[in-house]
């Protein structure tokens, strides 16, 4: 046992895992000031904490070259399976998302979010001496066929999160900036195109997120009482444990998806800007390990990773504070909850291996 | 692409990258700064407003004793049927419920859905405080029947002596759309948060600033659910105050006795000091009825025709004096040096005026013979006041009347009083658009023509004739919380009236109640000396040859007897005018109901 942690020690990034672990603790001391059996609460939290870290010690001993090997298999059957939900798939509320396997319910489409930058990067890694327009058009167009699949659902949040997952190593990749910027002013100029093809359940967030108040006991209700918790944190907050948004549950889902606002409340614009510190800084060490690895796989998986940690923060946050439809996404390392948890430090975890195994991957 | 150079552009896109995320950051911190500190106040509030919820509590009603600490108006604990706020608008659907399944009937018609009200409102609001113990066993066993009523327990406005002094006391009712109007005129809307009832009419409604009383509040903390997490602070209602009025109870209820079935009104003022101790009107009704919201038929029979028992006759009720006029006409003689004694006239019955072919009679076939001033009094001498009239004229009596506060307000405490009729020249031109014509000189001196008066006003007058020097005006509260009151100074200036001329006066009232006068039978029952007043007021003209016969007028058609009266004739304790509504002759109707008053009050008075 204490040999495996003097072999983790020199494994782990320490920066990296001490920014890791500040902002779980955040999360705990923030769920320990429920007055609502709390107790379960961290108990069941400090579990979810203790597994993810056994799935962490796992990844950060694994070599990461099977990854790189087994990438397209892996993207292959995410792309099977995501084809099989628009035949197979289990429908609700006029979407098709899941697949059903017996008791287990399994949503393709996140395993696209994590296979296809994994696909890319494998991409740009086998072709990094050739790399041309053409590897850039072959890129979007293995990009497009997800994208596509997911739209077809519908589930336009998603789809979107894989493109931008996609095209962020396209553009890590060095496309040009000529492309970029043309293929931006497209998009804006066919939001209208895309306004009309949207749902009405879509258009109904797009209007609430702009306006809360139009319907404060419909679905303006969960973000209005986020935004009074948060803004009633003033410059220094509550106090921990004192949040009465919290407290009294006119906040929902205080301590999964809204724990930043209970933070907020308790711990003021103060505690705020030390949670953003700790995210920035949490990125910024990740992408300062993937500029040092030695194979462009690492690198574009790294922050592929560090991205996708950082926009499932900003998006809770943005939806959290108003400025997205509520949308149900954790907080990573904040959020009760297992699935996010082990998720997000899972992450960290295979980061960390491809740090360790810099040259392992043969150019 | 070599190696170094791709890992060249990753180091500057990744640059540009964690740049952009940077600023991307920006856009939720600067919301969140917005909402934290921009906006702080607001969300502050709208937390507090989440969770925090005040509660009014309202005060008790100060309870009105007498002058003796009798109760007339006090609180009482009740069981009282409760809806709660938010389902004002499914009420008519419970009350029906509540008549089928239970039986229970609420005949009521309070406007609780009225927004401009209901603010005012706690969580619950009662809609019945007149359950039967069956009845509230009966909705506690059913409750789970109806979870949008529950039973309070509440303090309710109770009247103990019931039907007694009931326009004196006063009424309570609920708050309705006028009342709320005025409260936001007058800026008294936080005083009623959590009231649901306010003063309507009489005392209740006069001194509803001094009983009211000032609500408490609760501040409770309340979770999503609204369920009560704790009491934040309390500040505990300022009961109504207290108030004494100058009634003598015991002389109230003697009154009321007195009067039997008969209608009309009594007042007695203490002549010292103004102070109201008998303040009767009759018929009279139960002040309680309207506590919970009165029933449409309680409602009608309440404003029937001809009892008119909501009526307060005391101050609203306006009457032609009759001869009580006659001692006020004659002081303005005498002031003028007319018909002073021993000026006499000799009358045969009738009075013939001047130029005139005009015959006005007297009220006694074949005339009274020979008669002074005073003898006029004593007799109520028709004959001798027309004559004086005529001389007298208008304006100079005018003058005297007013300055017994006749025409106008006596300015009691009490809402809604009338100012009566001194008519003149001019009231008549705007009036009627007639010249006035001397005969109505002649009316008006023996107090029929267009006078009209309150039946306070001819107990206030008579006061100013028992004791010249008072100048205060008559009033009920005696004292707020145990502490007297001063007393407040009428408008009228001090009376200048000559002794000698009111020793007159009053030698002919003394002389009304002796052998002779027109109340003789008072005074041989009596072991005090009093002055008084006989009055008969004619409501039906009678033709010259026409006899007036009680038998056979119609109830309502029939004379007005009035009293006044004020003993001991030295140094006087009490006043008192009695009007008895087609009574019949003043003398023998109303004056005894006077003297079972003056009896009882100067019983216990060394005299």
């Amino acid at each position: 046992m204490i040999k495996i942690f003097q072999r983790l020690k020199k494994r782990v990034d320490v920066p990296l895992l001490a920014i890791t672990f500040s902002i779980i603790s955040l999360g705990l001391i923030t769920l320990s000031g429920s007055n609502l059996d709390s107790s379960n609460i961290i108990i069941n939290q400090v579990v979810n904490i203790f597994i993810g870290l056994i799935i962490f010690t796992f990844l950060v001993f694994t070599n990461p070259r099977i990854l790189f090997v087994y990438a397209p298999v892996l993207f292959l059957l995410a792309l099977f399976l995501l084809t099989l939900v628009h035949f197979f798939g289990v429908e609700s509320n006029g979407a098709k998302r899941w697949l059903a396997f017996g008791v287990i319910n399994l949503q393709p489409s996140e395993l696209m979010k994590i296979t296809l930058p994994l696909m890319i990067a494998w991409l740009y890694q086998q072709y990094q001496n050739k790399i041309s327009l053409g590897l850039h058009f072959t890129a979007i167009f293995i990009i497009s066929i997800p994208v596509y699949l997911v739209l077809l659902q519908p589930d336009l949040g998603t789809s979107i999160m894989i493109a931008l997952s996609g095209f962020l190593i396209i553009f890590l990749a060095g496309i040009s900036w000529r492309l970029i910027i043309s293929s931006i002013f497209i998009t804006i100029l066919s939001s209208p195109l895309i306004w009309v093809n949207l749902h009405a359940y879509q258009k109904n967030r797009i209007i609430n997120m702009l306006d809360p108040f139009v319907d404060p006991l419909g679905a303006g209700y969960h973000t209005i009482q986020s935004m009074i918790a948060i803004g009633s944190g003033g410059g220094f907050g509550k106090g921990w444990g004192e949040g009465s948004q919290t407290n009294l549950n006119f906040l929902p889902e205080a301590y999964t998806d809204f724990i930043f606002a209970v933070y907020s409340e308790e711990f003021g614009f103060f505690g705020v800007v030390i949670i953003f510190v700790l995210f920035l800084l949490l990125i910024y060490r990740i992408f300062i390990l993937a500029s040092s690895m030695q194979s462009t796989f690492s690198r574009l998986l790294t922050v592929s990773l560090g991205v996708s940690i950082f926009s499932a923060i900003f998006v809770n946050i943005a939806m959290v504070s108003g400025l997205v439809p509520i949308v149900g996404l954790p907080l990573p390392f904040m959020s009760y909850g297992g699935t996010s948890m082990v998720v997000s430090l899972a992450s960290i975890g295979i980061i960390m291996s491809l740090n360790n195994h810099k040259t392992l991957i043969a150019n | 692409m070599d190696n170094y150079r791709f890992k060249y552009i990753f180091k500057k896109r990744i640059q540009i990258l964690f740049g952009f995320l940077i600023l991307l950051l920006f856009i939720p911190l600067l919301k969140i700064f917005y909402l934290q500190v921009i906006q702080f106040d607001r969300f502050t509030a709208l937390s507090k407003n989440n969770s925090i919820k005040i509660i009014p509590i309202s005060p008790k009603r100060g309870v009105i004793y007498d002058r003796n600490n009798v109760i007339l108006a006090d609180n009482k604990l009740v069981h009282s049927l409760e809806i709660g706020h938010s389902f004002f608008s499914d009420l008519s659907e419970i009350r029906a419920r509540l008549k089928n399944k239970l039986g229970i009937d609420i005949d009521i018609d309070i406007d609780i859905t009225n927004k401009k009200i209901s603010y005012l409102y706690e969580n619950t609001v009662p809609i019945s405080f007149n359950l039967t113990n069956q009845e509230i066993a009966s909705f506690v066993a059913h409750q789970y029947l109806f979870p949008k009523l529950s039973i309070k327990q509440r303090f309710i406005r109770d009247y103990p002596q019931g039907k007694s002094s009931a326009h004196l006391i006063g009424f309570i009712n609920r708050i309705n759309d006028n009342d709320i109007n005025f409260l936001e005129k007058e800026n008294l809307t936080n005083q009623y948060l959590g009231s649901t009832h306010i003063g309507k009419s009489g005392t209740e409604k006069f001194y509803e600033n001094l009983i009211h009383g000032t609500p408490g509040f609760k501040e409770i903390e309340v979770d999503a659910k609204q369920n009560v997490i704790r009491t934040l602070q309390e500040k505990r209602p300022v009961p109504g105050k207290a108030i004494n009025l100058t009634i003598d109870y015991r002389l109230q209820k003697i009154a009321e006795k007195a009067f039997g079935k008969k209608k009309g009104a009594l007042v007695a003022i203490d002549p010292k000091n103004s102070e109201v101790l008998a303040y009767v009107s009759q018929p009279t009704f139960n002040p309680g009825l309207f506590t919970n919201g009165i029933s449409h038929k309680a409602w009608s029979g309440l404003n029937e025709k001809h009892s008119r028992a909501m009526l307060d006759r005391v101050v609203t009720g306006l009457y032609p004096p009759g001869s009580t006029l006659k001692p006020f006409v004659a002081l303005a003689a005498l002031t003028n040096d007319i018909r002073k004694p021993p000026f006499s006239i000799f009358d045969r019955g009738y009075y013939k005026m001047p130029r005139s072919s005009k015959v006005f009679r007297d009220w006694k076939r074949g005339g009274h013979g020979n008669v002074d001033i005073i003898q006029a009094i004593a007799v109520s001498c028709d004959t001798f006041f027309y004559g004086l009239g005529l001389e007298l004229g208008i304006p100079k009596l005018n003058e005297v009347l007013d300055d017994f506060g006749f025409g106008k307000k006596t300015e009691i405490d009490i809402n809604g009083e009338k100012s009566g009729l001194i008519a003149n020249k001019a009231w008549k031109k705007k009036k009627f658009n007639e010249s006035w014509y001397a005969g109505e000189t002649a009316i008006t001196a023996i107090g029929q023509g267009f006078t009209l008066v309150t039946p306070l006003q001819l107990a206030n007058a008579t006061a100013k004739l028992a004791n010249p020097s008072l100048s205060i005006k008559p009033h009920l509260l005696l004292s707020i919380d145990g502490i007297k009151q001063d007393k407040q100074e009428g408008k009228e200036k001090k009376q200048s009236y000559s002794d000698k001329n009111l020793r007159w006066i009053k030698e002919g009232m003394v002389n009304v109640t002796n052998e002779g006068g027109t109340a003789a039978f008072l005074g041989k029952k009596s072991n005090y000396q009093m002055a008084s007043k006989t009055g008969t007021a004619q409501l039906f003209g009678l033709k010259i040859d026409e006899k007036y016969n009680e038998d056979t007028l119609p109830d309502n058609l029939k004379d007005h007897a009035l009293f006044i009266t004020y003993a001991p004739a030295i140094n006087p304790e009490i006043v008192i005018a009695v009007i008895v509504e087609n009574g019949g002759h003043g003398g023998s109707v109303a004056g005894p109901i006077a003297k079972e008053v003056l009896d009882a009050y100067l019983k216990n008075k060394k005299l």
